[in-house]
Protein backbone atom coordinates (compact mmCIF):
# COMPACT_ATOMS: atom_id res chain seq x y z
CA UNK A 1 0.00 0.00 0.00
CA UNK A 2 2.89 2.42 0.76
CA UNK A 3 4.72 1.69 -2.56
CA UNK A 4 1.27 2.17 -3.95
CA UNK A 5 1.15 5.65 -2.39
CA UNK A 6 4.97 6.76 -3.10
CA UNK A 7 4.50 5.90 -6.75
CA UNK A 8 1.04 7.63 -7.02
CA UNK A 9 3.09 11.19 -5.07
CA UNK A 10 5.37 10.93 -8.02
CA UNK A 11 2.79 10.95 -10.49
CA UNK A 12 3.31 7.52 -11.58
CA UNK A 13 0.17 5.43 -11.98
CA UNK A 14 -0.62 3.15 -9.17
CA UNK A 15 -2.66 0.67 -7.99
CA UNK A 16 -2.13 -1.41 -4.46
CA UNK A 17 -2.90 -5.41 -4.82
CA UNK A 18 -4.03 -6.41 -1.45
CA UNK A 19 -5.13 -9.92 0.03
CA UNK A 20 -8.64 -9.97 1.02
CA UNK A 21 -7.52 -10.52 4.89
CA UNK A 22 -5.16 -7.72 4.70
CA UNK A 23 -7.40 -5.51 3.34
CA UNK A 24 -8.72 -3.42 6.83
CA UNK A 25 -4.88 -2.92 7.24
CA UNK A 26 -4.64 -1.39 3.55
CA UNK A 27 -7.36 1.24 4.50
CA UNK A 28 -6.10 1.94 7.52
CA UNK A 29 -2.85 2.66 6.01
CA UNK A 30 -4.17 4.03 3.25
CA UNK A 31 -5.95 6.55 5.67
CA UNK A 32 -2.51 7.42 8.05
CA UNK A 33 -0.59 7.91 4.76
CA UNK A 34 -3.10 10.86 4.00
CA UNK A 35 -4.32 9.06 0.37
CA UNK A 36 -7.37 7.06 1.27
CA UNK A 37 -8.34 6.81 -2.42
CA UNK A 38 -5.77 4.87 -3.43
CA UNK A 39 -6.88 2.57 -6.00
CA UNK A 40 -6.71 -0.97 -5.07
CA UNK A 41 -7.38 -4.43 -5.92
CA UNK A 42 -8.77 -7.31 -3.72
CA UNK A 43 -6.83 -10.49 -4.14
CA UNK A 44 -7.89 -14.13 -2.40
CA UNK A 45 -6.00 -14.47 0.38
CA UNK A 46 -3.62 -16.02 0.75
CA UNK A 47 -1.24 -15.55 -2.74
CA UNK A 48 2.36 -16.49 -1.31
CA UNK A 49 3.34 -20.09 -1.27
CA UNK A 50 0.21 -20.82 -3.70
CA UNK A 51 2.95 -21.75 -6.62
CA UNK A 52 3.13 -20.35 -10.44
CA UNK A 53 -0.05 -21.85 -11.53
CA UNK A 54 -2.52 -20.35 -8.95
CA UNK A 55 -0.64 -16.94 -8.82
CA UNK A 56 -0.65 -16.72 -13.34
CA UNK A 57 -4.83 -17.66 -12.47
CA UNK A 58 -4.67 -14.58 -9.87
CA UNK A 59 -3.31 -12.27 -12.06
CA UNK A 60 -5.92 -13.41 -15.14
CA UNK A 61 -8.51 -12.89 -12.57
CA UNK A 62 -7.70 -9.21 -11.38
CA UNK A 63 -5.69 -7.96 -14.66
CA UNK A 64 -9.12 -5.77 -15.76
CA UNK A 65 -9.63 -4.38 -12.80
CA UNK A 66 -6.03 -3.68 -12.26
CA UNK A 67 -6.37 -2.12 -15.92
CA UNK A 68 -9.65 -0.31 -14.65
CA UNK A 69 -7.91 0.95 -11.34
CA UNK A 70 -5.08 2.56 -13.62
CA UNK A 71 -7.76 4.16 -15.66
CA UNK A 72 -6.76 2.41 -19.03
CA UNK A 73 -10.16 1.27 -19.77
CA UNK A 74 -13.19 2.94 -20.96
CA UNK B 1 -1.72 19.46 22.22
CA UNK B 2 -3.65 16.32 22.77
CA UNK B 3 -7.52 15.43 22.35
CA UNK B 4 -8.98 15.28 25.54
CA UNK B 5 -11.76 13.42 26.58
CA UNK B 6 -13.97 14.22 29.08
CA UNK B 7 -15.75 11.41 31.76
CA UNK B 8 -17.62 12.07 34.79
CA UNK B 9 -15.55 9.77 37.05
CA UNK B 10 -12.32 7.83 37.15
CA UNK B 11 -13.81 4.52 36.51
CA UNK B 12 -16.01 5.87 33.76
CA UNK B 13 -12.78 7.49 32.15
CA UNK B 14 -11.05 4.31 32.35
CA UNK B 15 -13.80 2.83 30.57
CA UNK B 16 -14.18 4.79 27.72
CA UNK B 17 -10.07 4.70 27.05
CA UNK B 18 -10.58 0.78 26.71
CA UNK B 19 -13.51 1.37 24.94
CA UNK B 20 -11.78 3.68 22.53
CA UNK B 21 -8.61 1.29 21.93
CA UNK B 22 -6.41 3.42 24.19
CA UNK B 23 -5.10 0.50 26.34
CA UNK B 24 -3.06 -2.39 26.21
CA UNK B 25 -6.16 -4.33 27.25
CA UNK B 26 -5.18 -3.87 30.94
CA UNK B 27 -6.14 -0.85 33.15
CA UNK B 28 -4.56 2.06 33.07
CA UNK B 29 -3.79 4.98 35.12
CA UNK B 30 -5.73 7.63 33.44
CA UNK B 31 -3.57 10.19 32.19
CA UNK B 32 -5.57 13.40 34.07
CA UNK B 33 -3.79 17.29 32.54
CA UNK B 34 -2.29 17.29 35.84
CA UNK B 35 -0.88 14.01 35.73
CA UNK B 36 1.27 14.29 32.26
CA UNK B 37 2.00 17.94 33.42
CA UNK B 38 3.72 16.19 36.03
CA UNK B 39 5.47 13.27 34.12
CA UNK B 40 6.34 16.57 31.26
CA UNK B 41 8.14 18.56 34.16
CA UNK B 42 9.59 15.74 35.38
CA UNK B 43 11.86 15.37 31.68
CA UNK B 44 12.94 18.89 31.78
CA UNK B 45 11.80 19.17 28.11
CA UNK B 46 8.91 21.16 26.29
CA UNK B 47 5.97 19.19 25.93
CA UNK B 48 5.39 19.72 22.31
CA UNK B 49 9.10 19.04 21.76
CA UNK B 50 9.07 15.83 19.39
CA UNK B 51 10.68 12.63 20.27
CA UNK B 52 10.05 11.79 16.48
CA UNK B 53 7.50 10.08 14.31
CA UNK B 54 5.84 6.38 15.03
CA UNK B 55 4.59 4.28 12.05
CA UNK B 56 2.22 2.96 10.92
CA UNK B 57 0.39 5.86 11.95
CA UNK B 58 3.17 8.18 11.83
CA UNK B 59 1.91 9.82 14.58
CA UNK B 60 4.10 12.74 16.02
CA UNK B 61 5.64 11.09 19.41
CA UNK B 62 6.01 14.72 21.52
CA UNK B 63 7.24 14.78 24.90
CA UNK B 64 3.53 15.12 26.06
CA UNK B 65 2.49 12.40 24.14
CA UNK B 66 5.38 10.26 25.71
CA UNK B 67 4.34 11.33 29.19
CA UNK B 68 0.52 10.00 28.02
CA UNK B 69 1.65 6.99 27.58
CA UNK B 70 4.03 7.23 30.70
CA UNK B 71 1.30 7.88 33.12
CA UNK B 72 -0.88 5.07 31.63
CA UNK B 73 1.61 2.75 32.23
CA UNK B 74 2.01 3.31 35.91
CA UNK B 75 5.79 4.93 35.23
CA UNK B 76 7.31 7.22 37.77
CA UNK B 77 8.40 10.74 37.07
CA UNK B 78 11.70 9.14 37.98
CA UNK B 79 11.21 6.66 34.97
CA UNK B 80 10.67 9.34 32.33
CA UNK B 81 13.82 9.69 31.19
CA UNK B 82 14.20 6.08 29.81
CA UNK B 83 10.69 6.26 28.56
CA UNK B 84 12.07 9.26 26.74
CA UNK B 85 14.77 7.76 25.46
CA UNK B 86 13.22 4.33 24.44
CA UNK B 87 10.50 6.47 22.42
CA UNK B 88 13.75 8.45 20.35
CA UNK B 89 14.75 4.65 19.36
CA UNK B 90 11.61 3.50 18.68
CA UNK B 91 11.27 6.45 16.31
CA UNK B 92 14.44 6.15 14.50
CA UNK B 93 13.91 5.20 10.76
CA UNK B 94 16.35 2.66 11.48
CA UNK B 95 13.75 0.33 13.98
CA UNK B 96 11.09 0.20 10.56
CA UNK B 97 8.22 0.52 13.42
CA UNK B 98 5.81 1.05 10.53
CA UNK B 99 7.17 -2.66 9.22
CA UNK B 100 7.77 -3.93 12.73
CA UNK B 101 3.98 -3.03 13.75
CA UNK B 102 2.53 -4.23 10.61
CA UNK B 103 4.38 -7.73 9.86
CA UNK B 104 2.71 -10.82 10.56
CA UNK B 105 5.63 -11.95 12.70
CA UNK B 106 5.61 -11.95 16.20
CA UNK B 107 7.87 -9.56 17.38
CA UNK B 108 8.37 -6.50 19.85
CA UNK B 109 10.78 -3.76 21.18
CA UNK B 110 13.25 -5.27 23.63
CA UNK B 111 14.48 -2.23 25.56
CA UNK B 112 17.57 -3.32 27.52
CA UNK B 113 19.37 -0.26 30.06
CA UNK B 114 22.38 0.53 30.97
CA UNK B 115 24.60 2.60 32.87
CA UNK B 116 23.44 4.57 35.95
CA UNK B 117 19.97 4.68 35.18
CA UNK B 118 19.61 0.71 36.14
CA UNK B 119 20.18 1.97 39.47
CA UNK B 120 18.74 5.64 39.29
CA UNK B 121 15.58 4.09 38.42
CA UNK B 122 15.47 1.04 39.96
CA UNK B 123 14.87 -1.43 37.05
CA UNK B 124 15.67 -4.95 37.55
CA UNK B 125 18.48 -6.72 35.98
CA UNK B 126 18.40 -10.03 38.05
CA UNK B 127 15.84 -12.89 38.97
CA UNK B 128 12.57 -12.54 36.74
CA UNK B 129 13.70 -9.48 35.26
CA UNK B 130 11.52 -9.63 32.43
CA UNK B 131 8.90 -11.55 34.32
CA UNK B 132 6.49 -9.76 36.49
CA UNK B 133 6.64 -7.71 40.04
CA UNK B 134 9.47 -5.19 38.59
CA UNK B 135 7.27 -1.67 38.12
CA UNK B 136 9.96 -0.14 36.82
CA UNK B 137 10.69 -2.89 33.98
CA UNK B 138 7.02 -3.27 34.05
CA UNK B 139 5.70 0.01 33.34
CA UNK B 140 8.62 1.63 30.93
CA UNK B 141 8.62 -1.15 28.88
CA UNK B 142 4.59 -0.59 28.73
CA UNK B 143 4.51 2.44 28.09
CA UNK B 144 6.49 1.99 24.46
CA UNK B 145 3.81 -0.29 23.89
CA UNK B 146 1.14 2.29 24.87
CA UNK B 147 2.93 4.65 22.85
CA UNK B 148 3.05 2.40 19.60
CA UNK B 149 -0.46 1.65 20.25
CA UNK B 150 -1.70 5.77 20.72
CA UNK B 151 0.93 6.93 18.59
CA UNK B 152 1.65 4.86 16.45
CA UNK B 153 -1.26 3.46 15.72
CA UNK B 154 -0.58 0.13 16.16
CA UNK B 155 -4.10 -1.94 16.76
CA UNK B 156 -4.11 -5.89 16.43
CA UNK B 157 -5.83 -7.18 13.11
CA UNK B 158 -6.13 -3.64 11.33
CA UNK B 159 -2.50 -2.31 11.75
CA UNK B 160 -0.85 -4.76 13.64
CA UNK B 161 -0.85 -7.92 11.97
CA UNK B 162 1.06 -10.61 14.24
CA UNK B 163 -0.83 -13.71 13.75
CA UNK B 164 -0.41 -14.56 17.31
CA UNK B 165 1.99 -12.12 19.11
CA UNK B 166 4.27 -12.73 22.32
CA UNK B 167 3.58 -11.27 25.81
CA UNK B 168 6.63 -9.24 25.16
CA UNK B 169 4.45 -7.04 23.64
CA UNK B 170 3.17 -6.04 27.12
CA UNK B 171 5.98 -5.12 28.39
CA UNK B 172 9.34 -5.70 27.21
CA UNK B 173 12.64 -4.12 29.41
CA UNK B 174 15.20 -5.17 31.58
CA UNK B 175 18.68 -3.70 33.16
CA UNK B 176 22.06 -5.21 32.12
CA UNK B 177 23.40 -6.96 35.35
CA UNK B 178 26.72 -4.76 35.13
CA UNK B 179 27.97 -6.04 38.70
CA UNK B 180 27.56 -9.53 38.10
CA UNK B 181 29.25 -9.27 34.26
CA UNK B 182 32.90 -9.82 33.72
CA UNK B 183 32.99 -8.15 30.68
CA UNK B 184 32.05 -4.69 30.00
CA UNK B 185 28.82 -3.76 29.78
CA UNK B 186 26.80 -3.72 26.27
CA UNK B 187 26.59 -0.23 25.94
CA UNK B 188 30.60 0.21 25.84
CA UNK B 189 30.82 -2.67 23.00
CA UNK B 190 28.36 0.27 21.51
CA UNK B 191 30.57 3.09 22.02
CA UNK B 192 29.43 4.14 24.84
CA UNK B 193 31.40 5.38 28.40
CA UNK B 194 30.56 3.07 31.33
CA UNK B 195 29.17 6.32 33.26
CA UNK B 196 26.41 6.91 29.96
CA UNK B 197 23.21 5.61 30.42
CA UNK B 198 21.50 4.05 27.56
CA UNK B 199 18.47 2.39 26.01
CA UNK B 200 19.47 -0.07 23.24
CA UNK B 201 16.12 -1.37 21.39
CA UNK B 202 15.89 -4.03 19.15
CA UNK B 203 12.97 -5.72 18.15
CA UNK B 204 13.18 -9.44 18.53
CA UNK B 205 10.94 -13.05 19.17
CA UNK B 206 10.01 -13.43 22.77
CA UNK B 207 12.96 -15.27 25.24
CA UNK B 208 13.36 -18.42 24.29
CA UNK B 209 14.99 -21.04 27.20
CA UNK B 210 18.64 -22.02 26.61
CA UNK B 211 19.69 -24.81 29.75
CA UNK B 212 23.05 -25.49 29.81
CA UNK B 213 24.24 -27.59 33.33
CA UNK B 214 27.81 -26.74 34.66
CA UNK B 215 30.75 -28.47 34.14
CA UNK B 216 33.96 -29.26 36.49
CA UNK B 217 35.85 -29.01 33.03
CA UNK B 218 36.08 -25.29 32.56
CA UNK B 219 36.61 -25.91 28.45
CA UNK B 220 33.92 -28.75 28.41
CA UNK B 221 31.90 -26.17 30.26
CA UNK B 222 32.31 -23.03 27.53
CA UNK B 223 32.17 -25.72 24.99
CA UNK B 224 28.63 -27.38 25.88
CA UNK B 225 27.27 -23.45 26.37
CA UNK B 226 28.75 -22.69 22.75
CA UNK B 227 27.02 -25.57 21.32
CA UNK B 228 23.68 -24.96 22.58
CA UNK B 229 23.68 -21.84 22.74
CA UNK B 230 24.06 -22.11 18.41
CA UNK B 231 21.73 -24.83 18.41
CA UNK B 232 18.90 -22.33 20.11
CA UNK B 233 20.09 -19.17 17.47
CA UNK B 234 19.63 -21.77 14.61
CA UNK B 235 16.24 -22.94 15.10
CA UNK B 236 15.24 -24.63 11.57
CA UNK B 237 11.83 -22.67 12.49
CA UNK B 238 13.63 -19.35 13.45
CA UNK B 239 13.06 -16.21 10.99
CA UNK B 240 16.84 -15.74 10.69
CA UNK B 241 17.82 -19.84 10.03
CA UNK B 242 15.98 -18.64 6.39
CA UNK B 243 17.02 -14.39 5.90
CA UNK B 244 20.26 -14.06 8.12
CA UNK B 245 19.08 -10.42 8.79
CA UNK B 246 18.66 -8.63 12.23
CA UNK B 247 19.71 -8.57 15.33
CA UNK B 248 19.67 -11.44 17.57
CA UNK B 249 19.79 -10.69 21.48
CA UNK B 250 21.66 -13.38 23.53
CA UNK B 251 21.12 -13.27 27.65
CA UNK B 252 23.75 -14.93 29.50
CA UNK B 253 22.95 -15.86 32.80
CA UNK B 254 25.58 -14.60 35.30
CA UNK B 255 26.99 -18.36 35.56
CA UNK B 256 27.16 -18.99 32.25
CA UNK B 257 28.93 -15.90 31.40
CA UNK B 258 31.74 -16.48 34.07
CA UNK B 259 31.64 -19.85 32.65
CA UNK B 260 32.23 -18.29 29.35
CA UNK B 261 34.87 -15.80 30.99
CA UNK B 262 36.76 -18.51 32.93
CA UNK B 263 37.04 -20.76 29.42
CA UNK B 264 39.06 -17.30 27.95
CA UNK B 265 35.91 -15.83 26.30
CA UNK B 266 35.06 -12.74 25.96
CA UNK B 267 31.78 -11.13 23.88
CA UNK B 268 34.18 -10.76 20.97
CA UNK B 269 35.20 -14.10 20.67
CA UNK B 270 31.74 -15.60 22.15
CA UNK B 271 30.01 -13.70 19.15
CA UNK B 272 32.64 -15.08 17.01
CA UNK B 273 32.34 -18.42 17.92
CA UNK B 274 28.39 -18.62 18.21
CA UNK B 275 28.87 -16.93 13.96
CA UNK B 276 30.76 -19.63 13.22
CA UNK B 277 28.57 -22.21 15.07
CA UNK B 278 25.24 -21.33 14.34
CA UNK B 279 24.77 -22.64 10.75
CA UNK B 280 23.44 -25.83 8.94
CA UNK B 281 24.65 -27.09 5.46
CA UNK B 282 22.07 -27.15 2.22
CA UNK B 283 21.61 -30.55 3.32
CA UNK B 284 20.38 -30.29 6.57
CA UNK B 285 18.02 -26.76 5.61
CA UNK B 286 16.50 -28.84 2.87
CA UNK B 287 13.76 -30.38 4.55
CA UNK B 288 12.34 -26.87 5.41
CA UNK B 289 12.77 -25.45 2.33
CA UNK B 290 9.56 -24.20 0.47
CA UNK B 291 9.28 -22.85 -3.15
CA UNK B 292 9.83 -18.76 -2.73
CA UNK B 293 10.77 -18.93 0.94
CA UNK B 294 13.72 -17.14 2.43
CA UNK B 295 16.01 -20.47 2.40
CA UNK B 296 14.82 -20.92 -1.34
CA UNK B 297 16.07 -17.54 -1.93
CA UNK B 298 19.22 -17.34 -0.57
CA UNK B 299 20.04 -21.34 -1.85
CA UNK B 300 19.53 -19.72 -5.23
CA UNK B 301 21.46 -16.80 -5.00
CA UNK B 302 24.41 -18.72 -2.54
CA UNK B 303 24.74 -21.21 -4.69
CA UNK B 304 23.69 -25.23 -3.53
CA UNK B 305 27.01 -26.48 -2.75
CA UNK B 306 25.28 -29.33 0.16
CA UNK B 307 28.62 -29.09 2.39
CA UNK B 308 28.32 -24.89 2.03
CA UNK B 309 27.42 -23.20 5.33
CA UNK B 310 24.78 -21.44 5.84
CA UNK B 311 24.95 -19.00 8.63
CA UNK B 312 22.43 -17.98 11.10
CA UNK B 313 23.55 -14.60 11.65
CA UNK B 314 24.37 -12.06 9.37
CA UNK B 315 27.79 -11.36 10.98
CA UNK B 316 29.10 -11.48 14.67
CA UNK B 317 27.96 -8.06 15.14
CA UNK B 318 24.25 -8.63 14.63
CA UNK B 319 24.13 -10.57 17.79
CA UNK B 320 24.20 -8.77 21.34
CA UNK B 321 25.29 -9.97 24.12
CA UNK B 322 24.23 -9.09 27.23
CA UNK B 323 24.52 -10.20 31.28
CA UNK B 324 21.14 -10.47 33.47
CA UNK B 325 18.66 -12.88 34.76
CA UNK B 326 19.09 -14.87 37.97
CA UNK B 327 22.24 -17.56 38.40
CA UNK B 328 21.65 -20.78 37.84
CA UNK B 329 20.92 -23.12 34.57
CA UNK B 330 19.09 -20.96 31.96
CA UNK B 331 19.85 -18.16 29.79
CA UNK B 332 18.08 -17.22 26.34
CA UNK B 333 18.33 -15.74 22.96
CA UNK B 334 15.68 -13.38 20.97
CA UNK B 335 15.61 -13.97 17.50
CA UNK B 336 15.10 -11.47 15.21
CA UNK B 337 12.41 -10.57 12.33
CA UNK B 338 14.84 -10.16 9.48
CA UNK B 339 12.69 -8.08 7.68
CA UNK B 340 12.45 -4.16 7.40
CA UNK B 341 13.87 -1.94 4.77
CA UNK B 342 16.72 -1.74 7.34
CA UNK B 343 16.68 -5.03 8.15
CA UNK B 344 15.72 -5.27 11.84
CA UNK B 345 19.15 -3.69 13.60
CA UNK B 346 19.16 -2.06 17.04
CA UNK B 347 19.42 1.37 18.24
CA UNK B 348 20.95 3.17 21.27
CA UNK B 349 19.79 5.89 22.37
CA UNK B 350 21.74 8.06 25.38
CA UNK B 351 19.11 8.22 28.30
CA UNK B 352 19.70 11.86 29.60
CA UNK B 353 19.43 11.98 33.47
CA UNK B 354 20.65 15.64 33.85
CA UNK B 355 17.69 17.20 32.51
CA UNK B 356 15.30 15.98 34.29
CA UNK B 357 13.44 17.05 37.51
CA UNK B 358 12.39 15.88 40.95
CA UNK B 359 8.64 16.04 41.28
CA UNK B 360 6.97 15.52 44.73
CA UNK B 361 6.15 11.94 44.88
CA UNK B 362 1.98 11.93 44.01
CA UNK B 363 0.97 9.63 40.87
CA UNK B 364 -2.55 9.28 41.70
CA UNK B 365 -3.08 13.22 42.63
CA UNK B 366 -5.64 14.46 39.74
Amino acid sequence: MRDAISAARRHIPAVALVTAKFSPQGDFVSRSAGMPDIPRVILPHPVAGTGEKAMKMVADDIAGEVLWALGAAG
Amino acid sequence: MSRRLTAPSEEAALERLHEAGCTDGLPVVVPTPARVERMVLASGLDGDASLGQLGPNMGEATVEKAAIAAVMAGCLPDHFPVVVAAVRAVCDPRMDMTEVQATTHSLGPLIVVNGPAVDACGIASGFGALGPGHRANASIGRAIRLAMINVGGGRPGTSDMALLGHPGKFTFCLGEDERSSPWPPLHASLGYGVDQSTVTVACTEGPHSVLCFPDDDPEAYAEHLLNVLAASLSGLGANNTHFARGTQVLVLNPDHAIALADAGHDCTTISEQLYQRAKHSWSELSAVRAKGSGIDRRQRSQGDDPDLAVHALSSPESLLILVAGGTGLYSAVMPSWGAGPHGNGHVTVEIDLDQSCEVPFAPLAS
